[in-house]
């Protein structure tokens, strides 16, 4: 519970990708906004699967949307 | 806040109210020294029926009417005839319900645990009953609250 350790950078990239919405990108990827919303603020990491598809739909690697911060950094 | 969590919080209202009448009826029945199997049997059917029958509207009508009521709203709000509204039930919300459940089922299995440990220390099989009953109405409600906990700050 609580912030997660894997962030990310889909709002930069949302505003990088024509201004896209949190509407638009949720139907883009099969969620409700409010999971977008939860993942920008860091409040829900997404499946493996899910990570794909944002990834898919800004068409970069997946490192350049989320990143990992360990335990011990 | 989404349609999952107003459906969350009308039951947890719903079994809030459902848990006052069952301990309002049992302090009314031990006062009045009415505390016998007649009448602590009855209480069970009832609070049993009330949350069939509650759980049966929570999920079918009030997802009907909660998507109705939503329709309206937002054709009200952006003028377009055919409004988009978010009923899906995705991944987060899976997992969200997942943990709830989970959570929901420790409780009743402990509150099982204590009615039975309750009846094997000499209470008499009433107060064992009304333990199952009230396990049961508290684990629906602490999974409710914890579900709606995850819904804010994260899963």
């Amino acid at each position: 519970m609580g912030k997660s350790r894997l962030s990310n950078n889909i709002r930069r990239l949302r505003f990088e990708y024509n201004e896209m919405t949190q509407q638009q990108l949720a139907e883009k990827v099969g969620v409700t906004r409010q999971t977008i919303i939860a993942m920008e603020q860091d409040r829900y990491s997404p499946s493996l699967e899910l990570a794909f598809r944002i990834a898919l739909v800004f068409g970069v690697p997946l490192e350049q949307v989320f990143s990992y911060t360990p335990d011990d950094a | 806040m989404s349609s999952q969590e107003k459906n969350i919080s009308v039951s947890l209202v719903t079994f809030s109210l459902i848990l006052g009448y069952f301990l309002l009826r049992i302090f009314q029945l031990s006062q009045g020294g009415n505390f016998d199997s007649a009448h602590v049997f009855r209480l069970w059917g009832i609070i049993i029926v009330l949350a069939i029958v509650a759980t049966i509207v929570l999920t079918i009508v009030l997802t009907i009417l909660t998507y109705i009521g939503a329709t309206i709203y937002e054709a009200i709000k952006t003028g377009d005839e055919n409004p988009k509204i978010e009923d899906i039930k995705d991944e987060r919300d899976q997992l969200i319900d997942l943990k709830g459940t989970r959570i929901t089922y420790t409780v009743h299995s402990l509150g099982v645990l204590i009615a039975m440990l309750a009846f094997v220390f000499g209470q008499p099989a009433l107060v064992m009953f009304s333990l199952l009953i009230l396990s049961g109405l508290l684990a629906q409600i602490i999974g409710d609250i914890s579900r709606l906990v995850l819904y804010r700050r994260g899963v």
